[in-house]
């Protein structure tokens, strides 16, 4: 059956690839609601993916921050809304620049590193070796990253956005004498639910995202080492494209229910 | 000297019917047939691509055939459900070609995956106790927290092998035992593999194309050409045959 | 195994590390949007809301108190504005608080304001009442008073510059004026009007001022000024200006009265113009500043309505004036 999906791949044809992809995803959700489930693979996959991506996403957003309130100092300077500052920062981080930038950071963390792993598998035949020991490799590999992906990246993308605050606070902390807590102060006072909640559903989609990209492109790898290679590379392109696509129909979705 | 026991068919454990299998325009397996009996090392050679992984897959229900029957210890492997289908699994050890070891788990995890889903078979069995014992029978009972990667390719084969043993299982499919390994490395592997098949009496199917490892270890041996099984015999009868086509195949 | 139970442990840190984060963040932006916590309900009715919008803030004496809960249209006049407002501050807000929308600053989103009435003893309001609004009407129609009144003062200005001309001019006006018992009438007349003028300039100084201190520059004109508080210092110091040009009006006029009188009694007047120099002095200067404070009020109307954001109305009056000009010459 899987080789359906090998053959598939081969015929690249976009919309094959699109519907080879659902299926995929249909079968996620199928295998997911059945017994049983890998539940100790699953916490070293949240382990794998959320633990050990914190400090690239922590340090991805603090330059974010950083750099975002440093480049629009001077314009709002000018303007003489230097004030403006903490709500206008963490109004664009927390609903769209955290969650897009951070997803698309771990797009190539996560992303690529379960299409690598899952391609050298298939590729050494240890998927089949779990088959054949009675496991079903679905179940074991993809439903556990899957999922994973789909909870991790909710948790990284609101840490992340909170570094992206401090290291914006710090900024203005050391430029513009704001404290920390006139900082928040003034971040709370400006996020409202219609922004954090979009954004907070919106990063379920991106980890799903990633994680069904990355083990479709991994599962259904071709043979041979040049198949891992291009099923890492293209799950991070796929990716990457289904994330501002995802985006752009929530910011879509959202502006409809919240007007 | 074991092909004395070659002659007396025991029952065949698992037999082959008319299997068939395409990818596309390209005809891999063509009504092919084939019989192990109870006890016997039966060596299947042919080219690489001629479709000998194709066939071993399709005997394990990795892939499936177009058509064709497997029959495996008396129970149709194409027609069984999920649950029989694993339950049939665990009577099968399969190595496979690269060892396809899990490079994320140590040893130890590696061992005790097949474990997992088949505890049943063994009720009130240590877990522990049966990982060591398998590491022993392949003589890598030190290597039991390490990583695959920290081991040698010659290494990685024998815990392969002993993760195939460790649910006792009563056939062991061998695919390209040998391939990527020094001579050397070879040769112990093909004597780890005798003295296994001695110790837990299983029966074994060995897909390769070295023919030192045919020599030693096949009591019977069927070549595998265009997908069909073009000649069968013991090593002695084949090697020195006259047809042209068998030939190529020894030299 | 161990390191196993080791990465559990770091795994979970790290989820609720997140929760945290998440739950934190719903918490302090409900806290702003008086989602938790006890809270009453009042309703404003307004003609226009001005771009309101619900979750805006409601300000009471410039500290938040709540959120604007909803947002209804009655009919065409009248908008309903449902706030939601923080138990903890009800008892400062009584009964006959007003409500008025202005903008938070420059590029703000929309406030609405609670300016506190006036009554003394007024009691605390009740969850479900309705408060009265302040409409930008008012600031309006007043302007409209104040515009009427000083074209009575430039008119009456000009009459009274007449007359000082023909004094200042010489010999044969002071005979006429002595003669003349119908100058004398026309600068009674004349000083009459100004008085009237003077005081009307005076009210209207007065509403304005009243209105705009009662209701608190920042808050009733909000919506007209912007906020911008230089522009507010402006406005009130040409208010200030105004009300410093009446006063100086009235002052002329009793000087006028006096002369005027003087004159109607007839007694000795002319030996007091002849002889006395002070009294021609006296009333030369009487009309200077007459002039003058004319000028000036003048001057501040001008200011007024240049001021840009009152400029939109004062050019909407004078194209009225043009209408009816018009009108006027079909006819």
């Amino acid at each position: 059956m899987n080789h359906n999906y090998t053959a598939t791949a081969n015929v690249s044809s976009f919309f094959m690839e699109i519907g080879a992809l659902s299926r995929f995803a249909g079968r996620f959700f199928k295998e997911l609601f059945s017994w049983p489930f890998e539940f100790r693979e699953f916490l070293k996959q949240c382990y794998q993916m959320g633990n050990k991506s914190l400090l690239l996403v922590g340090v991805t957003g603090f330059i974010l921050g950083l750099v975002f309130t440093l480049q629009s100092r001077p314009t709002l300077l000018e303007f003489g809304a230097v004030s403006w500052m903490p709500s206008m920062i963490s109004i664009s981080i927390v609903r769209e620049i955290g969650p897009v930038i951070i997803a698309l950071i771990c797009a190539g963390r996560i992303g690529s590193s379960i299409g690598a792993e899952l391609g050298s598998m298939r590729v050494t035949e240890q998927i089949d070796a779990m088959e054949v020991s009675g496991t079903n490799p679905f179940k074991f590999l993809v439903v556990t990253r899957i999922l994973a992906a789909t909870l991790m990246l909710p948790v990284l993308i609101l840490i992340g956005d909170l570094i992206a605050l401090f290291g914006s606070a710090l900024v203005e902390y050391v430029k513009g004498n704001v404290s920390f807590l006139l900082y928040f102060n003034e971040v709370f006072e400006a996020i409202k639910f219609s922004d954090l909640m979009p954004a907070t559903i919106k990063s379920f989609f991106f980890g799903f995202a990633i994680g069904v990209v990355g083990c479709f492109k991994g599962y259904n790898s071709s043979k041979g080492t040049e198949g891992v290679g291009k099923a890492s590379n293209s799950a991070v392109v796929f990716t990457s494209l289904l994330l501002f696509i995802i985006d752009f129909i929530a910011v879509f979705v959202s502006d409809i229910i919240y007007g | 000297m074991e092909n004395s026991a070659a002659h007396t068919h025991g029952k065949a454990v698992i037999s082959i019917r008319n299997l068939c299998k395409s990818f596309g325009d390209q005809v891999v397996l063509d009504n092919f047939n084939m019989e192990i009996y109870d006890g016997e090392n039966l060596v299947l050679m042919g080219k690489s691509g001629s479709g000998k992984s194709v066939m071993i897959k399709c005997m394990v229900g990795l892939m499936e055939p177009d058509s064709g029957e497997v029959e495996i210890l008396g129970k149709n492997m194409l027609e069984l459900h999920h649950q029989e289908k694993d339950e049939l699994r665990a009577e099968i050890g399969f190595l496979f070609q690269g060892s396809a070891l899990y490079d994320s788990m140590t040893v130890q995890e590696n061992l005790e995956f097949p474990l997992r889903r088949h505890k049943k078979k063994f009720k009130g069995g240590n877990t522990n106790e049966m990982v060591e014992e398998a590491l022993e029978s392949v003589g890598l009972a030190h290597t039991k927290s390490l990583m695959p990667a920290e081991l040698s390719g010659g290494m990685q084969r024998r815990i392969a092998l002993a993760r195939a043993l460790i649910l006792k299982p009563k056939i062991i499919l061998y695919d390209e035992p040998t391939t990527g390994l020094d001579p050397i490395t070879a040769k112990e592997i093909i004597l780890l593999m005798m003295d296994i098949q001695k110790k837990y009496k299983t029966s074994s199917l060995i897909i390769t194309h070295d023919v030192d490892c045919a020599r030693v270890i096949s009591n019977r041996m069927i070549l595998l050409l265009e997908g069909t099984n073009y000649a069968q015999g013991t090593f002695q009868e084949l090697s020195t045959s006259k047809d042209p086509k068998i030939k190529a195949f020894f030299k | 195994m161990r390191n196993r139970n080791a990465q559990n442990i770091k795994l979970g840190i790290f989820v609720i590390a997140g929760i945290t984060i998440f739950v934190l963040a719903v918490y302090f932006i409900g806290n702003r949007q008086n989602l938790f916590g006890d809270s009453i309900r009042i309703h404003s009715v307004f003609k226009n809301v001005s771009g309101l919008q619900t979750g805006n803030n409601v300000r009471f004496a410039g500290v938040n108190v709540g959120t604007v809960r909803d947002i209804l249209i009655l009919n065409d006049t009248s908008i309903v504005v449902e706030m939601l407002i923080n138990e903890k501050t009800r008892r400062h807000i009584k009964k006959d608080t007003r409500a008025t929308i202005s903008s938070d600053g420059l590029v703000g989103s929309m406030v609405v304001n609670l300016v506190p009435g006036e009554e003394e003893g007024s009691s605390m309001i009740n969850p479900g009442d309705t408060i009265e609004s302040i409409s930008k009407i008012a600031t309006a129609d007043m302007l409209t008073t104040l515009n009427t009144t000083n074209e009575n003062a430039a008119l009456l200005t000009a009459d009274l510059l007449k007359i000082t001309t023909a004094i200042n001019d010489g010999e044969g006006t002071l005979g006429a004026l002595i003669k003349d018992e119908g100058m004398a009438t026309d600068i009674k007349k004349s000083i009459a009007g100004l008085r009237r003028t003077s005081e009307a300039a005076a009210v209207s100084v007065n509403r304005l001022n009243k209105i705009l201190s009662s209701v608190n520059l920042e808050e009733s004109l909000a919506g007209l000024i912007l906020n911008d508080t230089s522009a507010a210092g402006e406005v009130s110091q040409i208010i200030a200006d105004l009300g410093q040009s009446a006063e100086e009006m009235k002052l002329m006029t009793a000087n006028l009265q006096e002369f005027s009188e003087e004159i109607k009694t007839g007694e000795g007047i002319l030996n007091h113009i002849i002889n006395d120099t002070t009294v021609v002095n006296h009333l030369d200067a009487t009309l200077q500043n007459a002039e003058e404070a004319s000028k000036k009020f003048d001057e501040n109307m001008k200011a007024l309505q240049h001021n840009i954001l009152f400029r939109g109305y004062f050019r909407k009056l004078e194209r009225r004036k043009a209408r009816e000009g018009k009108n006027e010459n079909n006819r």
